[in-house]
């Protein structure tokens, strides 16, 4: 915990140089600014998200209903907007409310009544999708204050969108808060060993359940952020979305297991999927094809560093 | 004392819940129960079941595969492929083809968890993506049509082998249906089976007792892309239509089935015939709602959810007071014993 | 004698920097119950792994009747007929008795034939002289009799070497007897036994031959005749000790520290009444079974009692949660280590402050790292722990020196009542002592301490007074000048009922 970058961190940002360095040999345009924040803006939903993700998983959960959540969230803040006159501030402040509702409901499953996480998740992930096509159905509503395009849209910082800025700031903040705050701490010590957390007097359900419902809170921003950046919402906004997000977290170095991994391993995976993906769309590689290159990057992120120690312990010493 | 096994009792449960759940919607429906439900209904359940069913499989040894959808997508094209291109193939001859690809994919899935020692949960995930575009370079992004298939198969999915009191069964729905009860009387009749279950319940003691825990999980993986593979050739029989989305979300609704069915996500517990009746409580529902005009048929996703969170429930806390029972009436049972030995 | 069933010859074994094996040797015979000693981290498990197949030896060789073999892993050893069985039995929770014993036999076809299960199962659970029924399942078995489906197994598969590793460590006297004897039957059946336990009471009991081993070397194998328990241990840590368990005078003062009436926990226990006084050591002896950690656990706050009262200091109080525990003053230093005591990858110093994090924390709820190593070198200096820097992973100590870092977490909570649950458990000899030493102190300097022990001797030399219970029941307290080993044993058997 005390070092910036572990052996794995540092592996990664040996590929990130490298596909940089590809990117800007394939194609001039990848280093100019205006590219990096477009990297970033196309995913920006996602990204939040993994931030969030990343604590979830180190405290030995999963959370697989965050693209629901963002959905929900985007349908909500529509059907209030669009629909029921809402003035969007308040809407806005409303869906944050949903999703530290959603968050709240995935806790309390989790940690008070103690059924594992894949499963309350996964309940969540159809029923939270599930309210969100009840309140638009098979509409799609588009007509958003101008305002709240632009924060989505237009650069708030020089060329830098809302979104990009909340997240350094949000990476930033959660970086603090993992790696030198009693609550990372906590949630380190929590995704070792529940019952050793009990047993010295933490609070493992309120923390599970404070994390469950950061999680829900940052996507349901994620999902206002994808309202406002798109312009237009569906039933359908953010589905599928929890895949490539715990992808992202895994890739990192944070083991599914729980209790360890580092928010910077994290950060340096969500440039390699966002820097890998930007280069081959400049080749022209599809979606799919795209998915399933950083498919096999996370099976070789487990792979590397297992060779690694069989290599060494077959070595003499 | 009743001697019913507690996954007797999950089974009967259900039961309960579908014949409710029926009675529901039939009280509240006009001319609800009829024979275009019930098709309806089998013939989804058709390819849903066997997702569910592998999916059991892997479940059992504590593992999850979250690339079957990937790999129903992938057998839909490849069979659809394969017929256009051979017309005269025998029917035989390209289910057993749609086995050979699942079974394949499911090597890949099999060797990097039991082999090389990566969580299911990462390799499936992975994999969801890589059989995915695997598809999509196969394919290259060109679309199978109904036009394109046999006659034969496409009349498959509706042929009707027997009528029982006025219900047509069709032979896809028998089919799958076979299956999963050759499938369950395997996992409770055979010793080689009942690894699985050993496996799921403890690894450790897996591997101590000389069982090949390795071997174990491989052959689950591979059964479950297998029956996936043929659950490819079903969706392909019965929607004709192929794009590089087929079989997107089977991987969470077998998922869903599964745990609606009794199987426990920690390995070592449940059955398939569990998993079967909870993907038919799940086409119910769905068919149900779209009818129902109370609510909207956009409703379906959140009761189905509300569903499986508190079916989990429910089954929680039933476990909990069971257990506590058990330890009453050891504690009850306990003093006799104990003073007979000095 | 004939040719060894096995034998390590010349066998070394290396992790790394770590040498856990160097030129280990050992015979077995059929017909020989085997014991075999050391302190903790002497090599002992590592030396199990090598005969079960799980590790392969850097260096020398492994026979099975004389032949040299490389067993690929414990599949292959139990085909040879090496099987081990462990503290932690390794049964399936969701399978049945009958199924547990023959899950891995190869004989018995593709089919399952039930009643043939069910009849073999009965035999072999007669064989060890046990009764149970083979259609139960097993997660609702006790630890003995999850063993007994254990060498049920074993025996299914024509055992030839059996090696138990410390096998009554968490078993009550009666069921550690009954072990003992199917040991020794088996022995005269002509399979070798190899036993290792910390009990040297139980070797003495049991054992044809003793083997020493130290810092993973063989250091003596001998006939029992020719051992003694003093030589014994002083081959175990290299060095003359004298009597480890000594007992200083009490410190305990009037005042009433905790008073406990009549506290009792549905399916757990009932009618547990004491006080314990500042000062005092109150130790709690039992057999297995006696329920005396669902008491620490009431108390702490764990699993709340059901009935009864608690007072502390004079008022009577609810303990609703650990944390409701540890603001009264209390402490848990749990037995298990591993699953409830620490976080093992995490630094020694984050689980130093584990349960006073709050106290590193800036007003910001960051965490003031330099202070955390200040407290955790002042614990390494009182405690003597005995570690590289703070920033290590816990999981790399030893076990005593695990055991030390459990308590400098509890300490740093300034507690006013300990509650040690099998303090000195696993952990060597000379450990031992300095957490005896830890205990004493504690006392002197004002707190009070509720010690949970199995181990007699240890109970006799710390326990001021010591309370005994049996299967959930309070069956008396004796002071210190009335207790003995016998007296203790009579109580926690039921043979007597106490007048307290």
């Amino acid at each position: 915990m005390t070092r910036i970058l572990g052996p794995w961190e540092t592996f990664l940002l040996v590929v990130l140089v490298l596909i940089y360095a590809a990117n800007a040999w394939i194609s001039p345009e990848f280093l100019t600014l205006q590219n990096q924040v477009n990297l970033f803006q196309l995913s920006i939903e996602k990204v939040t998200i993994a931030l969030v993700m990343a604590f979830v998983i180190i405290n030995a959960e999963i959370d697989l209903s965050v693209g629901s959540m963002m959905g929900l969230s985007a349908c909500a803040f529509a059907t209030l907007v669009g629909e029921a006159g809402v003035p969007a501030a308040l809407a806005c402040l409303l869906c944050l409310g949903v999703g530290l509702a959603g968050g709240f409901l995935n806790g309390w499953f989790v940690a008070r009544m103690g059924l594992p996480s894949l499963v309350v998740t996964l309940a969540t992930l159809i029923g939270f999708r599930g309210v969100a096509r009840i309140l638009l159905e098979d509409r799609s509503i588009g007509s958003f204050p101008d305002w709240f395009a632009a924060l989505g849209q237009r650069g708030l910082i020089g060329p830098i969108p809302l979104g990009l800025l909340s997240f350094v700031l949000l990476f930033v903040l959660l970086y603090v808060v993992l790696e030198r705050g009693g609550f990372g701490r906590k949630t380190y010590v929590i995704g070792v060993s529940r019952d050793v957390a009990e047993f010295a007097g933490l609070d493992t359900a309120r923390h599970k359940i404070l994390i469950f419902m950061a999680s829900g809170l940052v996507a349901a921003y994620a999902g206002l952020l994808f309202a406002a950046r798109v312009g237009a919402v569906r039933g359908d906004v953010g589905q599928g979305f929890e895949l490539d997000i715990i992808t992202m977290v895994l890739l990192g170095g944070v083991s599914i297991f729980g209790g360890s991994g580092t928010l910077t391993g994290v950060g340096l995976a969500i440039l390699i999927v966002l820097s890998l993906r930007n280069g081959m769309s400049l080749m022209n590689v599809t979606g799919h094809i795209q998915t399933g290159v950083v498919g096999l990057l996370l099976i070789a992120s487990v792979l590397i560093p297992r060779l690694g120690t069989r290599l060494a312990r077959r070595s003499p010493a | 004392m009743t001697r019913l096994s507690p996954g007797t009792l999950r089974i009967l449960a259900l039961l309960l819940v579908l014949v409710l759940v029926g009675a529901f919607f039939a009280s509240q429906i006009d001319n609800y129960l009829n024979a275009r439900l019930f098709n309806r209904i089998s013939s989804s359940v058709a390819i849903v079941a066997l997702i569910a069913c592998g999916q059991t499989l892997v479940i059992l040894t504590r593992n999850i595969d979250l690339s079957l959808g990937a790999i129903v997508g992938f057998s839909a094209y490849a069979t659809g492929a394969l017929v256009t291109t051979a017309p005269d193939l025998h029917p035989i001859l390209l289910a057993l083809g749609s086995l050979a690809i699942g079974a394949g994919f499911g090597l890949v899935n099999g060797l990097l968890v039991a082999y090389a020692g990566v969580p299911s949960i990462i390799v499936t995930l992975a994999a969801m993506a890589i059989f995915r575009s695997a598809l999509v370079e196969f394919s290259g992004a060109q679309s199978i049509t109904t036009d394109d298939l046999p006659q034969w198969l496409v009349d498959f999915p509706n042929l009707p082998l027997f009528t029982v009191a006025g219900l047509q069964f069709r032979a896809a729905f028998v089919a799958a249906v076979v299956i999963v009860v050759l499938v369950h009387l395997a996992l409770t009749r055979l010793r080689p089976a009942r690894a699985l279950y050993a496996v799921g319940s403890n690894p450790d003691a897996a591997e101590m007792a000389g069982i090949d825990a390795r071997r174990t999980v491989l052959a689950a993986f591979v059964a479950a892309g297998a029956l996936a593979g043929l659950a490819g050739l079903f969706f392909l029989a019965r929607f004709g239509n192929i794009t590089v989305v087929a079989g997107l979300g089977f991987e969470l609704k077998s998922i869903a089935a599964a745990v609606l069915g009794g199987v426990s996500i920690n390995g070592g517990s449940g059955s398939v015939i569990g998993a079967l009746i909870g993907a038919v409580l799940v086409d119910l529902i769905e068919n149900s709602l779209v009818r129902w005009d109370v609510v909207s048929e956009f409703w379906r996703e959140a009761v189905l959810g509300l569903l499986i969170l508190s079916a989990v429930t429910a089954d929680a806390l039933l476990m909990r007071r069971l257990t506590r029972l058990r330890i009453r009436r050891e504690k009850a049972a306990a003093p006799a014993t104990k003073e007979a030995t000095p | 004698m004939a040719v060894p069933v096995l034998a390590l010859r010349d066998v070394s074994k290396r992790f790394g920097a770590t040498q856990a094996l160097s030129g280990m040797t050992l015979e077995l015979f059929p017909g020989e119950v085997h014991a075999v000693v050391g302190e903790n981290g002497a090599g002992k498990s590592t030396m199990i792994k090598v005969m079960t197949g799980v590790h392969e030896p850097t260096s020398g060789t492994v026979e099975v009747d004389g032949q040299t073999v490389t067993l690929s892993g414990p599949r292959d050893a139990r085909s040879r007929g090496i099987s081990a069985i462990y503290q932690e039995p390794m049964v399936f929770p969701d399978l049945d008795v009958a199924e547990n014993i023959f899950i891995a036999a190869t004989d018995l076809g593709l089919v399952q034939r039930k009643g043939l299960l069910r009849e073999r199962a009965a035999q072999l659970i007669a064989r060890i002289g046990m009764t149970l029924d083979p259609d139960r399942v097993a997660s609702g078995l006790t630890l003995a009799e999850q063993q007994a489906v254990e060498i049920a197994r074993a025996l299914s598969q024509d055992v030839r070497v059996l090696i138990m590793d410390e096998p009554t460590a968490s078993l009550s006297a009666h069921e550690a007897g009954r072990l003992r004897r199917i040991a020794r039957t088996l022995a005269s059946e002509g399979v070798a036994v190899v036993y290792i336990s910390h009990r040297l009471e139980e070797i003495f009991d049991i054992a044809h031959r003793v083997t020493v081993i130290r810092d993973g070397r063989h250091i003596s194998t001998r006939p029992i005749a020719e051992v003694t328990p003093q030589g014994m241990i002083a081959e175990m840590v290299g060095r003359e000790v004298g009597n480890y368990f000594r007992k200083d005078a009490s410190h305990a003062t009037p005042e009433v520290l905790l008073s406990v009436r009549g506290l009792s926990q549905e399916d757990a226990f009932e009618g547990v009444s004491f006080d314990i006084h500042r000062g005092e050591v109150l130790c709690m002896a039992g057999l297995i079974g006696a329920r005396r950690t669902d008491v620490a656990l009431s108390l702490f706050g764990i699993h709340p009692a059901t009935g009864g009262s608690i007072a502390w200091k004079g008022r009577e109080v609810r303990v609703g949660s650990p944390r409701e525990a540890m603001a009264l003053g209390l402490a848990y230093v749990s037995e298990d280590r591993r699953k409830l005591g620490l976080a093992m990858p995490l630094s020694i110093r984050s689980n130093v402050t584990l349960a006073t994090l709050g106290k590193v924390l800036t007003r910001w709820g960051l965490v003031r790292e330099g202070r955390e190593r200040s407290v955790t070198n002042r614990y390494r200096e009182r405690l003597n722990i005995r570690m590289a820097d703070a920033d290590t992973p816990v999981g790399k100590l030893s076990g005593g020196n695990q055991q030390k870092v459990m308590l400098a977490k509890w300490l740093e909570t300034e507690p006013q009542l300990l509650i040690f649950d099998e303090p000195t458990r696993g952990i060597d000899v000379g450990a031992k002592a300095e957490v005896h030493d830890l205990i004493r102190d504690f006392v002197r300097g004002g707190g009070a301490a509720l010690v949970i022990s199995s181990d007699l001797p240890e109970v006799l030399a710390l326990g001021d007074r010591i309370l005994v219970m049996r299967e959930g029941r309070q069956m008396g307290i004796l002071a210190h000048e009335e207790a003995t080993q016998e007296a203790i044993m009579r109580l926690a058997t039921g043979q007597e009922a106490a007048a307290a």
